[in-house]
C-alpha cells in the first residue's frame, strides 16, 4: 500500500453480554485501507464481519464491548462519546446497508432524506441542502433526479432505492464507506450497475471502500485487499490476487472449491466443506476451523490445543494466514 | 401412479408439460384495479422429460416462482395447460390431485419458513405419508432422513435445532417421502452459506443418480444453475425469452437477454478483463409489459420491429436451442471470445 491509510483497525473486540454470558463475535482482528482502495472483508453467517463494521461505526447495541483500536485518519474513535461519533460518522465514514428499503424512511421524499443526510453535517439552508441532494441523486444515476427526489421510497424499484442510499451516504463526501452486503438483495444486472457506480465514485473522489460480502465473484472483481473473517477471527489477509491464486488457508479454499462458477463448464461435485460455521465463541481453543479441516491429521494435536495466529507467508509480501499447515494447502480436501 | 398415461399420446418420459400457460393476478377489486393484472406468466411452453434437471433462471419479477407453483398445481392457471406424467390435470381440483402430488414434489427456498416449528422432524416427514393414506413405519421415516445425509437421532428433534443446511435437507426428505419423479426446487440454495449450499447441491445431483430424479431448478444465481442443470430456460417479464441444452445456452447464448445477464454474473478471477454488457434501467413492469418483445426497452439492438409483434422462439443453429428474438446472437465458436468480435 502507497499510501497511508485512512481507516486502521487494530485488535478489535467486540463481546456481546448477554443472558447466557459473554459472546465474543469478533475476537481480534486487524485491518487498513488506504484512500482510493477497497478491502474486501468475506465470511459467512456469524463470521463476525457485518459486527466489525458496526463496531467501526459505533453502532452496536449497549451490551456490546468493543476493545482495541479504530483509527480514522489516526483519530481514534473507540471510546468517543456519542455526540463526537455523531460527528463523524455519515460525515467522514458513511455506511451503506444491505435492504435499501429498511433504510429509508417511507414518510420521506427521498429528496429529503439525503438532504437530511447533508444538513447534519452543514449549516446550510434547506434549499440549498436539497439542491446538493438533488446533485447526488443525479451523481449515482437516477434519471431526472429533480423530479424523482420528490418520490417516496416505495416508488422506486430495488436497485434504484440502492442507488439512493448510496448518494445519501456519498452527500458527505466520506471518506470512507463501508457498504455491508450492498448488493446482496438486487438482481445481477442492478448489481453489475451499483458495483460499477461505487467503482466510478472511488476513482472520482478517492473513498476508501470497506465491502462486506460473502459473494466471492463480486470479491474477486472490486477488492484490492481481502480479509476472510471465520468465527470472528481472521483466517486469511492479502491482495486479491493472493486469496484467489495462492490461498493459504484451508477454509479460504474450501469456500473457493465450493463456490459453482458460471464461466466454467460445471465439475461432477463441488468440493464442499463438512459440516456448518459454528455459533460465536463455541470454540474455545484451538483453530476455530479445525472441526471442519481436512489437514488437521496431518498437522495433529496442535490445531486442537493452539490457537493459529496470523503469520506472513514468506517472500509473499502482505500475505498471511492463520494455519498452523506449514506450506500451502493443495486442491480443495 | 396406475391410471396415469393411459389414454395420452404424449410420450411417457414426459413428466412434466406446460402448453400456453398463463396466470394473471388481478390487482384488487376496485373499480380502477379490475381492468388490470399482473401478467406474472404469459404464455410460457415448457417441458421435463424424465432424468433431466431442467434450470429455470431469470431476475426477480420473472415469474420463474409462479412457472414453479402451476407446474406443482398449487396455482390455477389463467389459461393454457398443465400435463402431468402425460396426464391433463389442469381442470383437477383438490382430493383429485393427490395422486399428481405423488409425482411432483416441491422444495421451497426458506426451510425456516416452510417447516412447522412445533412438530418434530418425524411428524413433518410422516405428513406426506399421511396425505396419501400411508401409515409409515420408522424404518421408512429412517431411510429417508439417510437418504439426505441426517440419521435416526434426528427424528425427535425440532426444526430449530437445526442449522440452515440441514433444514433444507429435512426440506428434501419430506419431498422425498412419496417417491416423486419430479422434483420442483424453488431457490433450494440462496439462503445458505457458500459451504453448505455445495454440500445441498451435490446432495441433489447424489440423489438424481440414486433415485432417477427429475428436477426443475428455479434460480437466480446463473453459476448454481450451470452446475446441476442439463437443460436451461431463461425467463423475462413471463415469458421463455430463450431455451436449449445447458452446455450450449451458456458457452453461447443467443438472445441479448441471455448473453447481458450471463455477462453481469461476477466471475472469481482477480484481474480477468471481461466484456460486461451492463444493461440500462430496471425490468418493467409486469401490470403493463412493453409491446412486441418484453425485452425491447433494455436491449442494445432493439429494433421498430421488435416494438410490434412478440418474438417466438425459434432453432438458432439447429437442434434444440431456442431464443425468442429478432436478431439472435450468431453461435460463438471460441468458448469465451470477446463480446466485441460478434458478428451480426
Amino acid at each position: 500500500m502507497a499510501d497511508r491509510p485512512v481507516l486502521e483497525v487494530h485488535d478489535l473486540h467486540v463481546t456481546f453480554r448477554t443472558e447466557g454470558g459473554l459472546v465474543p463475535a469478533v475476537a481480534g482482528i486487524d485491518f487498513a485501507v488506504a484512500p482510493g482502495k477497497t478491502l474486501a472483508i468475506v465470511g459467512e453467517s456469524g463470521s463476525g464481519k457485518s459486527v466489525s463494521s458496526a463496531a467501526v461505526m459505533g453502532l452496536l447495541p449497549s451490551n456490546a464491548d468493543v476493545k482495541g483500536e479504530v483509527l480514522l485518519d489516526g483519530r481514534e474513535l473507540v471510546g468517543l462519546p456519542n455526540d463526537e461519533l455523531r460527528k463523524i460518522r455519515g460525515n467522514d465514514i458513511a455506511l451503506v446497508f444491505q435492504d435499501a428499503l429498511s433504510a429509508l424512511n417511507p414518510y420521506y421524499s427521498v429528496g429529503w432524506q439525503v438532504a437530511e443526510a447533508y444538513r447534519l453535517h452543514h449549516d446550510v439552508s434547506k434549499k440549498e441542502a436539497l439542491e446538493r441532494a438533488v446533485r447526488m441523486l443525479d451523481l449515482v444515476g437516477i434519471p431526472a433526479a429533480k423530479a424523482r427526489a420528490k418520490d417516496y421510497p416505495h416508488e422506486f424499484s430495488g436497485g434504484m432505492r440502492q442507488r439512493v442510499v448510496i448518494a445519501m451516504a456519498l452527500v458527505n463526501d466520506p471518506k470512507v464507506l463501508i457498504a455491508d452486503e450492498p448488493t446482496t438483495a438486487l438482481d445481477v444486472t442492478v448489481q453489475a450497475q451499483i458495483m460499477r457506480l461505487l467503482e466510478d465514485v472511488q476513482t472520482e473522489f478517492g473513498t476508501a471502500l470497506v465491502l462486506i460480502s460473502h459473494d466471492l465473484g463480486v470479491v474477486a472483481e472490486v477488492a484490492d485487499d481481502v480479509l476472510v473473517m471465520y468465527a470472528g477471527r481472521a483466517a486469511e489477509h492479502g491482495s486479491v490476487k493472493d486469496l484467489f491464486y495462492r490461498a493459504a488457508h484451508p477454509y479460504s479454499l474450501g469456500l473457493l472449491g465450493a463456490m459453482p462458477r458460471v464461466d466454467v463448464p460445471p465439475r461432477h461435485r463441488l468440493t464442499t466443506i463438512p459440516g456448518s460455521p459454528p455459533s460465536p465463541g463455541s470454540v474455545k481453543t484451538g483453530c476455530p476451523f479445525q472441526p471442519r479441516c481436512a489437514y488437521t491429521e496431518r498437522v495433529g494435536e496442535r490445531c486442537i490445543t493452539e490457537r493459529p495466529e496470523l503469520t506472513p507467508r514468506p517472500g509473499e509480501g502482505n500475505h498471511e494466514a492463520a494455519c498452523h499447515l506449514g506450506r500451502r494447502p493443495e486442491v480443495a480436501p | 401412479m396406475t391410471e396415469a398415461s393411459s389414454k395420452s399420446a404424449t410420450p411417457k418420459d414426459e413428466l412434466l408439460r406446460l402448453d400456453g400457460v398463463k396466470k394473471y393476478f388481478g390487482l384488487g377489486t376496485a373499480p380502477w384495479q379490475r381492468s388490470q393484472s399482473v401478467k406474472a406468466v404469459d404464455g410460457i411452453d415448457f417441458v421435463v422429460r424424465r432424468g433431466e434437471t431442467v434450470g429455470l433462471v431469470g431476475e426477480s419479477g420473472s415469474g420463474k416462482s409462479t412457472l414453479a407453483r402451476l407446474s406443482t398445481r398449487l396455482l390455477d392457471p389463467t389459461a393454457g395447460k398443465v400435463s402431468i406424467g402425460g396426464q391433463d390435470v389442469t381442470k383437477w381440483r383438490g382430493r383429485r390431485l393427490r395422486p399428481v402430488r405423488r409425482k411432483i414434489q416441491m422444495v421451497f427456498q426458506d426451510p425456516q419458513a416452510s417447516l412447522n416449528p412445533r412438530q418434530s422432524v418425524g411428524t413433518i416427514l410422516t405428513t406426506p405419508f399421511r396425505a396419501q393414506g400411508i401409515r409409515p413405519t420408522r424404518a421408512q421415516l429412517v431411510e429417508l432422513l439417510s437418504q439426505v445425509g441426517l440419521s435416526e437421532e434426528h427424528l425427535e428433534r425440532y426444526p430449530h435445532e437445526f442449522s440452515g443446511g440441514q433444514r433444507q435437507r429435512i426440506g428434501i426428505a419430506r419431498a422425498l417421502a412419496v417417491k416423486p419423479d419430479l422434483l420442483v426446487c424453488d431457490e433450494p440454495v440462496s439462503a445458505l452459506d457458500v459451504s453448505v449450499q455445495a454440500q445441498v447441491l451435490n446432495l441433489l445431483a447424489d440423489l438424481k443418480d440414486e433415485l432417477g430424479l427429475s428436477y426443475v431448478l428455479v434460480a437466480h444465481d446463473l453459476a448454481v444453475v450451470r452446475q446441476v442443470a442439463d437443460r436451461l430456460a431463461v425467463m423475462y417479464l413471463g415469458t421463455i425469452v430463450e431455451e436449449g441444452p445447458a452446455a450450449e445456452v451458456y458457452s453461447s447464448p443467443a438472445h441479448p437477454y441471455t448473453r447481458a445477464l450471463l455477462s453481469a454474473v461476477p466471475v472469481p478471477e482477480p484481474g480477468a478483463v471481461r466484456d460486461r454488457i451492463v444493461l440500462t434501467g430496471d425490468v418493467p413492469t409486469p401490470i403493463d409489459p412493453p409491446s412486441g418483445c418484453p425485452f425491447r426497452t433494455r436491449c442494445y439492438k432493439a429494433e421498430d420491429v421488435c416494438a410490434t409483434t412478440r418474438p417466438v422462439l425459434e432453432p438458432v443453429a439447429g437442434g434444440d436451442h431456442r431464443a425468442a428474438c429478432y436478431f439472435p446472437e450468431a453461435p460463438l465458436e471460441l468458448s469465451n471470445p470477446p463480446l466485441s468480435e460478434r458478428t451480426q
